[in-house]
């Protein structure tokens, strides 16, 4: 009883900030979402207008365009980041002359803040200017303009996310195949075991909470990307890369919608959530099911 | 000795004497006033520009220096500016005890009371008022600070007007002159047409192509996801087409579309829209990413050879040989405009082009008023406007004009300031809407669609005319 009430008391500081900076502003946003509300209105007063925000979303068509394009964001973006950081985890279990530097290396991008991340791009993909448009015009002969191009906007967008966050899928990815038992590969092994049966058979199995760990940290950070894009392509060209996170930004702080931004933004974390419940239902559940 | 060298001796030492004790008793006001409000710590936000940066790097260390009021100057992107401003001064925090406002937020601004009336707090608390400040020495463009009551919500600290800049080597050229009269048959000179200015634009383009690919014809504010673009058709572009206040006609219930008495999606305002398009496609590549701040670089990198450059940035390209490749090659020309225009704003019923600038405001939630007070008036100072004109190609008090630094720039800079002076008049600023970013919120995605082409130019006007109406109901403005 009493170390149950000494755990209560050093869990409190941590329990009261989450209440003040986590639950009062998301039972704030639930509230605001009810409501007509726009400073910059002829009423800038909060109008208690029932659901009719969410009615707003489902008719919205420039927000189901946003949402198609996050969802190709994220499909592409957490797949990619997710083989490449695969790789650069069984890369780097080896040794090799180098290695702790291009670990190293390769970790610098994650502690870039986002919009430096987006500044740099920007400067690098800028048509006639930044140096990525002219080596694929050197190297492939191609037009590389993403103030003009959706497809070409999209792509380096994914691709600045694959740069930035690949690292963190790899770190996650090295922690869970450092703590993998030797026996049973060794086991796989003397059975005549090749390297795609111990991979889909072994490996997979046993690194997939932290795989699918990952694949929730990362999906839920794709899904409301800003500040690299934003500061990348402003959501451009035309809304091809006006992802959900940038069209909530501009909803909200430009537009000072805040009664309809608040409700796209519960509608958002609710698919977030039922994605990643999806999720674990897949991947996870089936797997402690069995055990049971 | 002779005694008129000893009496020039005498008057210069007692004219010494005179500055010197001037210089002290300034100093003395501010140190004296500045007393009750010592250990204060101020905040400002605003836009990093070139004379935001040089209230941030030369005044505030001054003001510091003198009365012991640290100054903290954040500057950062406009965007992120207003995000900062509003939500302090929305959710009454009083974070910020000064905020850039630009001419067109100031109405938002004043109809939300977000600002603190600075003819009031002086009238109040006369131990505040400098004896070197008063309103009057302001330009006109301080008109666009007051309020309903005629006083004064923010202290002007940039305005500008948005020229035509050429450069003069290349429009001088007598080989250039030559070609584009056996192209065109007309002389090369800064264009006063539409026309004009097209037919120069494609000219140095294609001479461009010819030649080694880094010329272009005009800059081009074209980015197709920032609001700059669609501030460089609303405010730049329309108004030399002769359609004003956006297209809107705020007397007649904000009507927008031509069908309900407005002129959004008027022929001029298509026209408009054309025009811009075919400036787009003669402009350096990087046009689509290019917001007010990149066309300036455009500029200065020599990559065009005239352009629609907001007057901030004009002295640093005409003058500053770290930034700029055309030093010394900048002349300054009215816009190009459609017939009548020029006319009609000087009768005062329109306007040739964009006059913008900013002031900073002292937003009703700020918990030092009276300090930050103090500092908007030593700024506002005349002695010290000179040199922040240099750096900042921005003129807010009348008196700056005369000053020997400030005409000797005028001539690098093609007479840029004799123009602000003598023609800013018919320039116009944004129109007195409270609701600029929402509207603007609302139009942009269908102008960077029509931008890239995914709507066809006459059928996006339209649909923004529309959209506006529909957005201006929901605002509850319109009926």
């Amino acid at each position: 009883m009493h170390s149950n009430r000494l755990g209560w008391l050093l869990l409190a500081p941590t329990m009261i900030i989450l209440f003040f900076f986590g639950v009062v502003p998301f039972f704030y946003v639930i509230w605001v979402s009810f409501h007509q509300w726009n400073p910059f209105a002829a009423n800038p007063n909060m109008v208690f207008n029932w659901a009719s925000n969410y009615r707003q979303v489902v008719f919205d068509a420039q927000l189901m365009a946003s949402l198609g394009v996050t969802f190709a964001f994220v499909f592409f973006a957490v797949v990619s980041e997710l083989i490449l950081g695969y790789l650069l985890a069984q890369a780097f279990m080896k040794d090799f002359p180098g290695k702790a530097f291009f670990r190293t290396i390769h970790t610098l991008p994650l502690i870039m803040a986002p919009i430096i991340v987006g500044s740099i791009w920007k400067l690098m993909t800028t048509p006639s200017i930044g140096i990525i448009p002219s080596l694929v015009q050197s190297w492939f002969g191609l037009d590389l303009n993403i103030g003009q191009s959706a497809l070409a906007a999209f792509t380096v967008t994914v691709v600045m996310d694959i740069w930035h966050w690949t690292p963190l899928v790899t770190l996650s990815l090295i922690a869970a195949l450092v703590s993998l038992p030797p026996d049973p590969f060794e086991q796989a092994q003397i059975d005549g075991a090749n390297k795609r049966q111990i991979f889909w058979h072994i490996t997979l199995p046993m690194i997939a909470p932290a795989v699918v760990a990952t694949v929730f940290i990362r999906l839920m950070d794709a899904l409301r990307t800003v500040d690299e894009v934003l500061m990348l392509t402003g959501g451009g060209p035309g809304s091809a890369t006006r992802y959900i996170g940038v069209h909530i930004f501009k909803e909200v702080f430009p537009r000072t919608n805040y009664g309809y931004g608040s409700a796209i933004s519960v509608v958002v974390l609710y698919m977030t959530i039922v994605i990643c419940w999806l999720l674990y239902v897949g991947l996870i559940a089936p797997r402690n099911t069995k055990k049971g | 000795m002779s005694f008129a060298f000893k009496l020039g001796v005498s008057v210069i030492a007692l004219t010494a004497s005179a500055g010197i004790a001037l210089a002290q008793d300034a100093s003395a006001f501010w140190a004296e006033a500045a007393k009750p409000y010592e250990g204060v710590t101020l905040h400002g936000v605003t836009e990093s520009t070139p004379p935001s940066n040089y209230i941030k790097d030369v005044l505030a260390p001054q003001f510091e220096e003198l009365t012991g009021i640290r100054v903290d100057i954040e500057t950062t992107s406009w965007d992120q500016m207003y995000d900062k401003a509003i939500k302090d001064m929305e959710a009454g925090t009083g974070i910020y005890d000064m905020v850039y406002i630009e001419q067109d937020i100031v109405y938002a601004y004043l109809s939300r009371d977000f600002l603190t009336d600075t003819t009031q707090l002086l009238a109040d608390n006369a131990a505040l008022k400098s004896p070197s400040y008063d309103e009057s020495q302001f330009t006109t463009f301080a008109e666009s600070f007051r309020g309903e009551n005629g006083h004064l919500y923010g202290i002007p600290v940039e305005a500008f007007i948005k020229p035509y800049l050429y450069r003069t080597d290349l429009f001088n050229d007598p080989e250039h002159q030559a070609a584009y009269k056996e192209k065109t048959g007309k002389d090369l000179a800064p264009a006063t047409t539409h026309e004009d200015y097209l037919a120069i634009a494609q000219y140095f383009t294609e001479w461009g192509q010819a030649n080694g690919g880094e010329l272009w014809g005009t800059t081009s504010q074209s980015h197709t996801g920032h609001p700059a673009s669609w501030y460089e058709y609303v405010e730049t572009v329309l108004p030399t087409f002769g359609v004003y206040n956006w297209g809107i006609d705020a007397e007649n219930n904000f009507a927008a579309t031509v069908g309900s008495g407005g002129r959004m999606n008027s022929p001029e305002a298509k026209e408009a829209m054309r025009y811009v398009l075919q400036l787009r496609d003669l402009a350096p590549p990087e046009s689509v990413q290019s917001t007010w701040t990149e066309t300036a670089t455009t500029m200065a990198a020599g990559r065009a050879a005239q352009g629609m450059i907001y007057g901030e940035n004009a002295a640093w390209i005409a003058s500053d040989e770290n930034q700029s490749r055309v030093v010394g090659n900048i002349g300054v020309a009215l816009p190009p405009m459609s017939e009548g225009v020029l006319e009609q704003a000087q009768a005062g019923e329109g306007y040739v082009g964009y006059y913008d600038g900013g002031a900073f405001g002292i937003p009703i939630t700020s918990k030092n008023k009276e300090a930050a007070m103090l500092f908007l008036e030593f700024i506002a100072q005349d002695e010290l406007q000179a040199d922040w004109a240099v750096a900042g190609s921005r003129i807010t008090n009348n008196a700056t004009y005369e000053d020997p630094k400030v005409q000797e720039l005028d001539g690098k800079l093609g007479g840029y300031f004799t123009m602000l002076k003598d023609q800013g008049a018919i320039f116009g600023g944004a129109p007195a809407y409270p609701f600029h970013a929402q509207l603007r919120e609302a139009l942009a995605p269908i102008y960077y669609q029509i931008l890239t082409g995914q709507i066809e130019a006459d059928a996006g006007v339209d649909q923004m005319a529309q959209k506006a109406e529909e957005e201006l109901t929901a605002l509850g403005y319109r009926q």
